[in-house]
């Protein structure tokens, strides 16, 4: 159910002293930000770009020893997911603008994924950052095939949940991708009545295609060819070792993300509840559907410090990796002003997800009662 | 190949460029890591090597810098006496680009393989004082390619009929007559033929802030077609028809080339006027960003559409749009800040700007705008 905010709000007196105590932690890391920023980002992107020239090689090299196909798919599955996570993801929200750099700022960038960035900028920073799980206004809740909440009526199909489940995480990339379009109603459904789509609807379906098109010659024609030069059946090969590198991106990618807002603990809202919100209700709403994970160092850049979804949501546009200290300062605020604050260790969040899942492939008794009558 | 064809070579190597590496071009791709060889390697700049810094007032320094040159950096593209080019430095982990006139002449360049920029320290400026406490001999910084319309007429060699020019500076503005003064002595000094006629008004706050005072003096004395006329700002005060009646009598036969600061190039640009030089013989260059001149600033909205924001200017503020932006805390890509580089172009979706630089209105419609340059009139609707 959706969780009443004007009943379980703390008293605004309370949430104008926990929005600037959040702002302050805001500004704190802000004036942080600089030269070490610059060179950290860098240095990520270098080692994306190794990984990826040296796991496109080690794949051919699979043609001496099969383990070199295994360690060119780990290295190519290490780069996709550095490029979305780390790299792309925090880049598009303008987090490094800052820098003034050509090359990595939200405008330009574009990364190794089916989805074309300019479109999912569109949708995720406007739409997914400010309706933050509200019911029938945040697309990416459940992705408009997953039931996740008994706010959401009970349809036969969502018996086979878990199966849906699966093939959207396996074909992660395309659902991402096919976001935007599915929320135009693009190829199928009835044309949406005021949609605030900003360029034409032959245009965002150029772009879809433009970007999938790219995606599949580099890593289904070009790349497997290249292979094919030095014996026929590398074509194969290397064809299995890009579709494996991007099957564990995907995987990886869709856990990351439901563990964010989709454990047992996160929240979900009506959408009248959020209008006209304070910067400080908006912080609150932000916290009670999100959800972090614990991890190492590495393990927080391998989710491009998603793990630290609740500060993402909070500060946006910070460079993520500030976010772990930030986390430890906001968790200490939450905890003065007794504002749940979901965490946890990466298992445990994963269990609730799939517990989650499972549960609401289900009617609800009422539900249940009405089709039996 | 024709020009069609080779439009689509370039396109399809894009295309494949894009398909493998998400970047337009594959050096982009690759930048940092021919960064690691290279550093401050750049897909869209030159290197440069620091190979002196010189003070030369006390605020006042020259930078002499010497392009890369080798395997792994383009080489960088000669210039013409009188052109400037961007400066580019990392600043705590920001790009910062400033736009510096080079100071001295193409043919130095060619003998030596250095050029030189000649800097004011601005005191409240954010970069040139860093640059002089940060930069060391060796360091490495980015440079543009030369640009910029402010240079003399190629005058051939066999050209009986030689124009006359009148140079007016002011203060830090000598720098680009720096360049063509030094240029032309190196051509009559070769060739022993008679120097182009200059007459050089060069005004200074006071006579302790002459720059370059006689390296001039020298270069007036070798070359008879130079005159040079120092005019103490204190005593003599701004540029007026008595001192160009005085100093050039025969102006009218002139073309005059200007650059200083803002203002005294609108007072020189008044003068001339009122003595009757036709427009086309005047040509002059902004130090900085030109001056915003608009005569009623309506208030309006600006909407940032894509970071939904809005921003209300108010009625005789004159800031651009890019400070707009920045205000609203939006930091759209912006660089050398006075309408050069093109690195902040952003598309306008509706109403009417104002361009600085050219002195122009927009159309109402979409189209592209530098940030840098556009002063909002009325409610504006940008894609940022």
């Amino acid at each position: 159910m959706t969780t009443p905010l004007a009943t379980n709000r703390p008293d605004s007196e309370t949430l104008k002293a926990f929005e600037s105590d959040l702002n302050k932690i805001r500004e704190e890391t802000i004036a942080k930000v600089g030269d070490k920023d610059a060179r950290y980002i860098r240095k990520v992107i270098r080692i994306q770009r190794i990984s990826d020239m040296a796991g496109r090689l080690s794949l051919v090299l699979g043609f001496f020893n099969p383990l070199f196909w295994i360690a060119g798919v780990a290295l190519l599955a290490l780069s996709k997911i550095l490029d979305n996570m780390e790299i792309g993801h925090n880049v598009m929200h303008g987090q490094y603008d800052w820098m003034n750099d050509p090359h990595i700022n939200s405008r330009k960038f574009d990364w190794d994924i089916w989805g074309d960035g300019e479109s999912w900028k569109r949708y995720h920073n406007h739409e997914h950052h400010t309706y933050t799980n509200i019911i029938g206004k945040d697309r990416d809740y459940g992705y408009g095939l997953l039931r996740l909440s008994d706010d959401i009526t009970w349809r036969p199909k969502n018996r086979f949940q878990f199966i849906t489940y699966t093939l959207l995480s396996s074909f992660f990339q395309f659902g991402i991708a096919y976001h935007e379009v599915a929320g135009e109603r693009i190829f199928a459904g009835k044309r949406k009545e005021n949609s605030s789509l900003p360029i034409s609807r032959e245009a965002l379906k150029h772009s879809f295609f433009s970007k999938i098109k790219k995606q599949a010659f580099k890593e289904y024609l070009f790349f497997p060819t290249l292979a094919a030069l030095i014996s026929l059946p590398m074509f194969f090969a290397v064809l299995a070792g890009n579709l494996v590198a991007e099957l564990i991106r995907n995987w990886w990618t869709s856990s990351v993300i439901f563990c964010g807002h989709f454990t047992e603990d996160a929240h979900t809202f009506d959408e009248t509840e959020c209008e006209n919100e304070t910067r400080g209700e908006w912080y609150y709403r932000q916290i009670l559907g999100s959800s972090n994970f614990e991890g190492s160092r590495g393990f927080h850049i391998l989710t491009g410090h998603l793990s630290c979804q609740i500060e993402h949501h909070l500060f946006p546009d910070v460079p993520a990796h500030h976010y772990v200290d930030m986390a430890k300062q906001v968790q200490a605020v939450c905890a003065q002003y007794d504002i749940p604050y979901n965490t946890g260790s990466f298992g445990q969040q994963y269990w609730t997800v799939l517990k989650r899942v499972a549960k609401y492939s289900f009617p609800t008794e009422e539900e249940q009662r009405i089709a039996t009558s | 190949m024709t020009a069609s064809s080779n439009g689509l070579m370039q396109q399809s190597w894009t295309w494949f460029s894009q398909a493998l590496t998400q970047h337009d071009t594959f050096q982009g791709y690759f930048q940092p890591l021919i960064q690691m060889l290279a550093p401050q390697w750049s897909t869209d700049s030159y290197r440069a090597q620091i190979v002196d810094i010189r003070d030369e007032m006390d605020d006042m320094y020259s930078l002499v810098l010497k392009p890369k040159t080798g395997l792994i950096d383009r080489h960088w593209p000669t210039f013409q006496a009188g052109q400037f080019i961007e400066l580019m430095v990392e600043k705590e982990g920001t790009r910062t680009l400033r736009c510096f006139s080079i100071s001295s002449s193409p043919a130095y360049y060619e003998k030596t393989g250095l050029i030189e920029l000649s800097i004011r320290i601005q005191a409240q400026g954010r970069i040139t004082p860093w640059i002089r406490q940060q930069l060391k001999i060796g360091s490495l910084v980015n440079i543009s390619a030369a640009q910029g319309q402010f240079v003399l007429p190629q005058t051939r060699a066999d050209d009986q009929n030689l124009e006359k020019y009148l140079f007016i500076a002011g203060g830090s503005g000598i720098t680009p007559f720096r360049s063509m003064l030094q240029q032309i002595s190196s051509i009559a000094s070769n060739s022993r033929e008679q120097s182009a006629d200059i007459q050089l008004l060069y005004y200074s706050r006071n006579n302790q802030h002459v720059l370059f005072q006689q390296e001039f003096e020298q270069l007036a004395q070798e070359n008879s077609g130079l005159s040079i006329a120092f005019i103490d700002g204190e005593e003599s005060g701004f540029i007026c028809t008595e001192h160009v009646q005085a100093y050039c009598s025969d102006y009218y036969l002139r073309t005059a080339f200007i650059c200083g600061p803002s203002p005294m190039i609108q007072q020189a640009r008044k003068v001339l006027t009122e003595l009757e030089v036709a427009q086309d013989k005047i040509v002059f260059e902004f130090f900085g960003a030109a001056p915003v001149e608009i005569e009623s600033n309506e208030q309006g909205a600006v909407v940032f559409q894509t970071s939904d924001k809005t921003v209300i200017s108010e009625e005789g503020s004159v800031s651009t749009l890019l400070e707009q932006a920045e205000n609203a805390g939006i930091s759209p890509v912006s660089g050398c800040r006075i309408g050069v580089c093109h690195q902040c172009i952003c598309k306008k979706k509706s109403g009417i700007v104002f361009n600085t630089r050219t002195q122009q209105y927009s159309d109402t419609g979409s189209e592209e705008i530098q940030l840098c340059i556009s002063v909002a009139q009325g409610d504006v609707v940008l894609d940022l």
